[in-house]
């Protein structure tokens, strides 16, 4: 475990020196970040200014349910996005059998060793804006509902990428996946509102096949106060499922895969 | 010229027939949005009692049906390309040859939209009954919004090759294109049909060139506007264009001047 804490302080490392080197090209992806967060904002103060209410969600509940999606969408494009994309184009040119000889698990190697730093800036945006809509709501936050918050966040995280790594690990009989990953940026973009808003078709593809629904909505609920201990525990239960079955079927990938030219 | 484009046409075709796949992501990133918004925008109705404004909910559905469609045939995305291809170096011989590049795009544009269409304006047929919608389209609405869509097409093309012109001096135009997006996001119909943005950010919407793009054309298909306001709108994305044009034509010989290859 120490050993693996050690190496993931050295892929941040060397990442962020790498980020580091085009300090232009970073200044310009922090304000593109911003400027995509405030007209999300926007947009959802359009909405606002017809309604003060809009399927029992308020304003403020609202702007602390887009402040997790750009937290969710921050963790999944820092180290997700990156590391998994590399990934594929690790078995396409047949580099992966250089990873796979490495004295650790090649899952951890697979899924952490790449870091796209700036995100952290988005991550720590959707943490303001979430602030911010607290703010409006001037609810309390209790140490149980920042508890659940915290909780049914990282299930949420987990879920995700135990999706992600089902698809890339797909990659190991169909070598270009990345069109299967593109449905999942498709259905991301749903997250920025409550699922409960969504037709129902949407709405179950949000919370079971690509989970982005859950992983945004109930922990904005949950921090409001809004979600009690059974979904809680079901959340728990689901998430431990997608994670054992997504390691489960990624070892079994592993067996299929015979490099690029054997 | 005809010659020329029928060659181009049938290249186009036989480079893309091989990604199939590709056409039915592309319809569902196509549907995905307007679904979001329409969504969004039929809650808050809901509680307001299914009205907002003149626009009931079966309007919003026809409204955001038609972006659907729209926003398929306005589609522009040359920047990407343009950059990638001075990036790799890849202009250069092409400017080389007795051809505007641009003639290559316009081709590829217009191919790729027909191809697509064939799974883009099913999903649309089908989101329009799943959701109720309510077209008030006459006949004069179809022609002159057929007139608007084309219109607005060739503008998103044209501010598109203006933008990817920056990358003549900045090689990079991700962090331009971005702001240039995420304005067409607010203004151009994207997120709400035009009468719905708030006061101010409306009269800013009809100054910029955004919503010529996207909302004009979609309420005039929709059937929204009279024909003598949907008469006036097509005037204003003829001026946009007009004024789109001529900003090209600068910025592409003045960057092409000082364009040198990467490696020079």
């Amino acid at each position: 475990m120490d050993r693996y804490l050690r190496l993931l302080r050295l892929f941040v490392r060397t990442e962020l020196q790498f980020a580091l080197e085009y300090r232009v090209n970073l200044a310009l992806e922090i304000m593109q970040m911003v400027v995509v967060a405030g007209t999300s904002l926007a947009a959802v103060l359009i909405l606002f200014a017809y309604t003060e209410v809009m399927n029992g969600w308020t304003l403020g509940q609202m702007v602390v349910l887009l402040g997790v999606y750009y937290i969710v969408q921050g963790v999944e494009e820092l180290v997700m996005q990156p590391s998994f994309q590399k990934f594929m184009e690790h078995v396409r040119d047949g580099t992966l059998d250089f990873i796979l000889l490495k004295p650790v698990s090649s899952q951890f190697m697979v899924s952490f060793r790449h870091f796209q730093t700036v995100q952290t800036l988005q991550v720590l945006l959707g943490l303001v804006i979430t602030g911010l809509g607290l703010a409006q709501l001037a609810a309390t936050v209790t140490l149980t509902s920042a508890g659940a918050f915290a909780f049914t966040l990282a299930c949420g995280l987990v879920l995700i990428y135990a999706l992600l790594l089902v698809l890339s690990t797909l990659a190991f009989w169909f070598v270009r996946v990345d069109n299967i990953l593109a449905i999942f940026w498709a259905f991301i973009d749903a997250g920025r509102f409550p699922i409960d808003i969504y037709p129902g078709w949407l709405r179950i593809t949000m919370s079971t096949v690509i989970p982005v629904g859950i992983a945004v909505t109930v922990p904005a609920k949950a921090i409001a106060g809004l979600v009690d201990l059974q979904t809680v525990g079901l959340i728990f239960l689901a998430t431990a499922v997608a994670w054992m079955v997504s390691r489960a079927f990624w070892k079994r990938g592993l067996r299929a895969y015979t490099g690029a030219s054997a | 010229m005809i010659q020329i484009y029928r060659a181009l046409l049938i290249q186009a075709f036989q480079q893309m027939a091989q990604y199939r796949v590709a056409m039915f992501l592309y319809a569902l990133f196509s549907f995905i949005r307007p679904i979001i918004f329409l969504a969004a925008w039929l809650a808050v109705a809901e509680s307001q009692g299914g009205r907002l404004g003149a626009l009931s909910s079966s309007d919003l559905a026809a409204y955001f049906v038609i972006t659907i469609v729209v926003t398929h045939a306005t589609q522009a995305w040359d920047f990407f390309e343009f950059e990638w291809e001075i990036r790799q170096g890849r202009l250069s011989p092409k400017l080389l040859r007795p051809l505007h590049p641009i003639h290559y795009s316009i081709t590829g544009n217009i191919l790729w939209k027909l191809q697509t269409s064939l799974a883009v304006v099913p999903v649309a047929i089908l989101i329009a009954i799943t959701f109720d919608a309510r077209f008030t389209t006459t006949p004069s609405h179809l022609v002159l919004g057929a007139v608007s869509t084309a219109l607005g097409a060739a503008l998103a093309f044209t501010f598109g090759w203006v933008f990817a012109s920056v990358a003549f001096w900045t090689t990079r135009v991700h962090a331009v294109v971005t702001l240039y997006q995420r304005a067409a996001f607010i203004f151009s119909g994207q997120i709400a049909p035009l009468a719905l943005l708030p006061g101010p950010l409306l009269a800013v919407a009809y100054a910029l060139p955004f919503a010529y793009m996207l909302g004009v054309p979609s309420d005039i298909l929709r059937g929204g506007p009279d024909i003598a306001t949907a008469l006036l709108m097509i005037g204003g994305q003829v001026v946009w264009l007009a004024i789109a044009i001529g900003v090209y034509r600068i910025v592409w010989s003045a960057g092409l001047r000082q364009y040198t290859a990467v490696g020079a």
